[in-house]
């Protein structure tokens, strides 16, 4: 078994382009949100007007004109996110090797508007509108499809749909790949839009933050008066190759990915976190048995907590659970930044494992007795091990451990 | 899971009787379309009902029915809350048609039934299989086209044997939608008539819906259960053509490479393979793209190594297709009998190609290779064996 690195890093949000734009984010600068068109009448009246959207970025140096034509917007940005990985690892990915070259990319929600817009063709017109290029685009794996053709990668390709914790599950899976030696690189990562049909829908089923009297819209996680998430777009993608290939070839390692793991709540509804604490707490307990750690030896934890309340309390309880009376170390919970999906949180815990300055929790103001984990307050972290975790709405769950080479 | 009916006996016996279950159906209105048929899968036959059924979209439904009939089979009883089950799971539309029920209403200024919206997730199927049966070890969907449930197989394949997981729930769900059922009439991807794959006058693919479910688990902890296995899931494997978003490599480099991928982790070779169960769409360019990639794995002995294409007789269920393949590729080892492949008419000179035609087929030794290629290039294999003590 390879032991399995992180060697690039390609990321596009509402923090701008690339990860130098992200560790900025991280260290304290004030998120950039815009607000959403609400004028199809779908949202609540009192409901969310607010997304992290990636609108204004650049992406020209990284996806050719012809090719960006016959792409949907995350297409797009995950060939942009692919290239800018390929780049920050020090490689060029006309080079060769790229046959053995898996992609393995989540998206919660597939290329929503071009889905939209075939519907819409189709309701208004009939399906004889039906346009074959947005149906080609619409499909789910279109963004990992559109890597592969643009960088060459002829490994297996494989598209990851897990809601919220389908970034973290890619990464694991690409790692695998990696490991047990069935391709040379990976480039594994998440992708997602926010229509405003998309946040709409989200924003009905009561998961999305919104004001509340004396206090603005924002996602706070783990706060006392938390409310929802922040619906967030964008890319983000990281290359991924043997430890060995690495150092031989003087790549700079971001993180060596540990080990990760995966679990479901039975409680959970369809579209929501339920109380399955007990279940959670023992698979990540397994995994970290299972690469020959206990939880005394995490450093920090980067947390998928989002500002839901039931989600946040489920993981924080799975937090309390895990440490089991110890201290929880310094958790970073990334999300109310850069909003939920599009991978930014990926990032994020892939720079964490080399430390660095975290500004303080956006949103977070008062802590919530009930769940005892305040996050990260400001300031330098040392980095070490990283537990990532990332519990999603639906059930599911996942885990991985990344540590600093 | 399939337009046969509920059940796999159903599925059985419609595959091995050489007829089409491709025929009108009435999901939707498809008057003006440009084809009017589909592998529907019949209303009759449901099964007692969750508590939550009524809630559930179809593609839930069809995953739900088929996973309680895949563990009720394998004599597992829910909760299967050990944490070494997990569930692989695939779908390309899960509850879009649900979806396009409730965006219709609400385009039109209706009220439109939020509760509709609450499995469109493409994770909707999986979930609710592990939700029902009470799984809380990983859960994995995958939606790759029409290699999801492959790749699903796979990487429950790939678990197993890590130690991830000894017992996988393993499979697929997808319903007929209007969206892509427009999508592929717009793509002039379908054919008038019922799919006839590899034949000299194919026209295009059918669209089916169902679902498919195995139930996979290493063989120490089959053995400690006492339970009979079906048979040996050997090896799988994937690549991706990186050319075109819709065309497979004519030269099938892609799919071949899949293939001896999948071989190669099986520890078998191409003259180990006794048939194939073939992606087998029915359109011009698929056929002559995976008949090249079979020169290509098997040489001389593609004229002779015998093919069914599953999708000739219930369509192409788009996601969930390589899960109920396998389960069809699992049954005909176990009964020692290949399906014939409907269609009527000549098989393509072209593609000199032995595939099963006008019934059964008895099956020599050796293992089996089911094959998917997707939309944007994505291919998988797997790969089945009789069970040695079977």
């Amino acid at each position: 078994m390879e032991t399995v690195v992180i060697t690039g890093l390609g990321t596009i949000g509402c923090f701008g382009t690339g990860r130098e734009s992200l560790r900025a984010a991280l260290a304290g600068s004030a998120p950039v949100l815009t607000e959403v068109d609400r004028s199809a009448g779908l949202h609540r009246d009192d409901g969310s007007r607010l997304a992290a959207l990636a609108r204004g970025s650049d992406l020209s140096p990284w996806v050719r004109p012809a090719a960006a034509r016959r792409m949907s917007g995350p297409s797009k940005l995950a060939v942009a996110a692919a290239r800018m990985a390929i780049a920050d690892g020090g490689l060029e990915d006309t080079a060769g090797g790229w046959d053995e070259t898996g992609v393995v990319i989540s998206t919660a929600f597939g290329p929503t508007d071009f889905t939209e817009r075939l519907l819409r063709s189709i309701a208004s017109g009939g399906p004889e509108t039906a346009s074959p290029s947005y149906f080609t685009e619409s499909v789910a794996n279109a963004p990992a499809a559109q890597i592969a053709i643009e960088c060459h990668a002829r490994g297996p390709n494989v598209t990851v749909t897990q809601r919220e914790a389908g970034a973290v599950i890619a990464l694991g899976r690409a790692a695998a790949e990696v490991a047990e030696g069935r391709a040379r690189r990976v480039l594994s990562g998440s992708v997602e839009e926010i229509t405003p049909l998309l946040h709409a829908l989200l924003d009905r089923f009561g998961a999305l933050a919104r004001a509340s009297p004396g206090r603005r819209e924002a996602a706070r996680p783990f706060d006392r008066k938390r409310n929802g998430m922040l619906a967030g777009e964008g890319a983000t993608v990281v290359l991924l190759e043997a430890e060995s290939s690495a150092v031989a070839r003087g790549a700079r390692i971001l993180a060596r990915v540990r080990g990760a793991a995966g679990g479901f709540d039975p409680t959970a509804s369809r579209v929501g976190w339920g109380h399955g604490v007990e279940p959670l707490a023992a698979a990540l307990l397994h995994l970290l048995v299972r690469v020959g750690l206990h939880s005394g030896e995490i450093d920090l934890v980067v947390s998928g907590a989002s500002g839901s309340r039931a989600g946040d309390r489920l993981e924080a309880q799975v937090l309390r659970k895990v440490f089991a009376g110890d201290p929880v170390p310094p958790v970073l919970a990334p999300k109310s930044l850069m909003g939920e999906y599009g991978g930014g949180f990926l990032g994020a815990a892939a720079l964490a494992a080399g430390g660095g300055d975290f500004g303080a929790t956006e949103g977070f103001d008062e802590p919530d007795p009930e769940l005892g984990v305040v996050p990260h307050a400001g300031g330098r972290l040392a980095g070490g091990r990283v537990l990532v975790s990332s519990l999603a709405a639906g059930g599911a769950a996942a885990w991985v451990v990344l540590e600093q080479p | 899971m399939s337009a046969w009916g509920w059940g796999y006996q159903a599925l059985r016996d419609g595959l091995r009787s050489g007829r089409t279950a491709i025929r009108t159906f009435s999901r939707f209105e498809h008057a003006r379309q440009r084809t009017h048929i589909a592998g529907e899968v019949p209303p009759e036959g449901s099964p007692s009902a969750p508590g939550s059924w009524p809630r559930l979209s179809r593609a839930d439904r069809y995953a739900l029915f088929a996973a309680d009939e895949a563990t009720g089979e394998a004599g597992l009883r829910a909760p299967l809350d050990e944490p070494g089950t997990g569930v692989y799971f695939a779908s390309a539309t899960a509850g879009l048609h649900e979806s396009e029920l409730y965006l219709a209403a609400a385009w039109a200024g209706g009220k439109a039934r939020s509760g509709l919206l609450a499995s469109q997730q493409l994770n909707g199927p999986g979930d609710a299989v592990a939700r029902h049966l009470g799984v809380t070890g990983p859960v994995l969907t995958i939606s790759s086209a029409c290699a999801s449930a492959t790749l699903a197989l796979e990487a429950a394949l790939r678990d197993l044997r890590s130690g991830a997981v000894d017992l996988a729930i393993a499979g697929g769900a997808d319903s007929l939608c209007l969206i892509t059922y427009s999508g592929f009439n717009a793509l002039r991807a379908v054919d008038e008539r019922p799919c006839r794959p590899y034949r000299r006058d194919r026209a295009g693919m059918s669209l089916g819906e169902g679902a498919g479910v195995l139930v996979l688990e290493t063989e120490a902890h089959a053995e400690r259960r006492g339970a009979r296995p079906l048979a040996e899931f050997k090896g799988a494997g994937a690549s991706c053509d990186a050319s075109h978003m819709t065309a497979p490599q004519p030269g099938g480099e892609g799919a071949a490479l899949a293939m001896t991928r999948a071989l190669a982790d099986a520890g078998a070779e191409p003259d180990d393979v006794a048939f194939v169960n073939v992606h087998g769409t029915g359109t011009p360019l698929n056929d002559v793209a995976e008949s090249e990639a079979m020169r290509r794995v098997f040489a001389e002995r593609s004229r002779q190594v015998p093919l069914t294409a599953t999708k000739a007789s219930i369509g192409h269920l788009l996601g969930s297709a390589g899960a109920i393949e396998a389960v069809a590729t699992v049954l005909c080892l176990r009964d020692r009998e290949l399906d014939p492949t409907p269609g009527g008419g000549e098989v393509d000179p072209a593609l000199a190609l032995d595939v099963v035609l006008d019934g059964p087929r008895p099956v020599g030794e050796g293992v089996a290779l089911s094959i998917n290629l997707a939309f944007g290039g994505a291919n998988a294999a797997v790969v089945f064996g009789r069970w040695a003590a079977g």
